[in-house]
């Protein structure tokens, strides 16, 4: 058999597989010829690093002026849109009104800007941070996959995550810990997205939220919900909680070697 | 995000009262919608057209015709990735650009059958060998951007609604009205391209 020969289709899966587009099966079995197959992991890498190349081209800035032009746009579309009759009422206020609508518009933005700064203010929505863990974590169990890209290699799973979210926790390998990478997802915390890992141990998944904003830095702390054992900790920007059915030391024991 | 604003009967509400203290003026809640849909991704949409037309200057006046298209048509948003809807519309309104502007960076690629037909059949196998990853990796940017800047621009396109956009195939095919494997051979012939450029640039 000519191992060297990489055939068409395995092209296109080696693509599928660095853009975390092939399901868990598919994966697996993918991972597995690349181990197998030093052309086709020089393949993977060369992608690989192609894609991360790209991913680090800088990103054109947005002019405070150009976003004010275009927030203004969705403001003076209420104006004009408006009715001629409630127009000819309303013209005593309509400099009064554009301002308004620019200062909404501001506002708006500096909320979403903001939105990961409130994001652990505790008691929101009657819910602890660790329920919401907790709940999430058994969604994703009971969901058909934990993950919603697959890949064992952290650097497919990091900048899967920058390109969602522009925000990423170091997905640290630990396969030689016996904590190989599942993959990625991104969790909904209230109105938030949170950069999540999965993590595999024995027969237990360990669940790795990350919420950036966060300038605490606080020692890891087991706390228990929902039945689950959580470790808490905050460092680097992150608030991290890692969750499983682990026991409390072992799972003590996987966030020492994440932190390395 | 306001699911109601975009409910049909929504628009038709009349006038909100002109004058109200507080009250925000939109009569349909289109520029509300505006604001909660597309503005959160002005530096995506900024980033996309950027790539598309090769130009920070040219983006910037694309990204407005685009935001003056989704203010338009915001009924239409269906609630659901709003990221997605935004950059299709960017995507949308670069091409009509381009066809206006430069109608020849899209005639030179122009043939799209003749590069879905190549890559579909034993063609993608033939690309050149993917150089070492190390090279690639040694590559400096602006190396690398003049190399995106010189792929036809289907190819080009498939790099960037994937690499720099982060879409998914699925949501890629979607925006271009083709099938999902088109999209994956656009892709690997472009980074093959990429590659190869990139490589032959040191």
């Amino acid at each position: 058999m000519a191992e060297n020969l990489i055939q068409p289709g395995d092209i296109l899966l080696l693509h599928a597989l660095a853009d975390g587009e092939l399901d868990t099966v598919s994966a697996m079995a993918l991972e597995q010829r690349l181990a197998a197959e030093p052309a086709l992991e020089a393949e993977f890498q060369s992608i690989v690093a192609l894609k991360e190349k790209v991913a680090s081209l800088g990103r054109p800035a947005i002019s405070p002026d150009f976003h004010e032009r275009m927030a203004a746009l969705g403001a003076g579309a209420s104006a004009s849109t408006r009715p001629p009759a409630a127009n000819r009422l309303a013209r005593g206020w309509q400099g009064w009104q554009g301002w308004q609508n620019i200062a909404a518009a501001v506002l708006v933005t500096a909320l979403v800007a903001s939105g990961a700064t409130y994001l652990l203010a505790p008691g929101r929505s009657g819910m602890s941070m660790e329920d919401i863990v907790a709940a999430s974590h058994r969604r994703s169990l009971l969901a058909a996959s934990p993950v919603d890209i697959v890949s064992s290699d952290r650097h497919t799973v990091k900048p899967w995550l920058d390109a969602k979210l522009g925000i990423s926790p170091p997905a640290t390998d630990l396969a030689a810990q016996g904590y190989p990478l599942l993959g990625g997802r991104v969790d909904v915390v209230g109105a938030d997205a949170v950069p999540t890992l999965v993590y595999r141990h024995n027969e237990h998944l360990i669940t790795l939220m990350a919420a950036p904003g966060t300038k605490a830095i606080t020692p890891p702390a087991s706390e228990t919900a929902g039945g689950y054992n959580i470790v808490h900790w905050s460092e680097g920007g992150f608030s991290f909680w890692a969750i499983s059915d682990l026991e409390a030391a072992e799972l003590m024991t996987f966030v020492a070697d994440y932190r390395g | 995000m306001s699911i109601v604003a975009g409910m049909p009967g929504a628009a038709q509400r009349g006038p909100s009262r002109p004058g109200g203290r507080q009250q925000v003026v939109n009569s349909d809640g289109s520029g509300e919608r505006f604001r909660e849909v597309v503005m959160p991704h002005l530096a995506d949409a900024l980033s996309l057209a950027r790539w598309l037309t090769g130009s920070a200057h040219d983006a910037e006046d694309v990204v407005q015709d685009a935001c003056i298209r989704a203010l338009a048509g915001i009924d239409r948003y269906d609630g659901r990735n709003a990221r997605a809807w935004v950059l299709a519309i960017v995507r949308n309104t670069c091409f009509t650009w381009l066809a206006k502007h430069r109608p020849r960076s899209l005639i030179v690629a122009g043939d799209i059958s003749a590069i879905d037909e190549l890559a579909q059949t034993s063609a993608v196998g033939e690309l050149p060998a993917t150089p070492e990853a190390e090279l690639i990796r040694k590559a400096d940017l602006a190396t690398v951007e003049t190399a995106i800047a010189a792929l036809p621009h289907l190819l080009r396109e498939a790099l960037v609604l994937r690499d720099v956009s982060g879409l998914s195939y699925k949501e890629i095919a979607a925006m271009l009205s083709v099938p999902i494997g088109t999209v994956m051979s656009r892709l690997a012939r472009a980074r093959a391209q990429l590659a190869a450029a990139v490589a032959e640039a040191r």
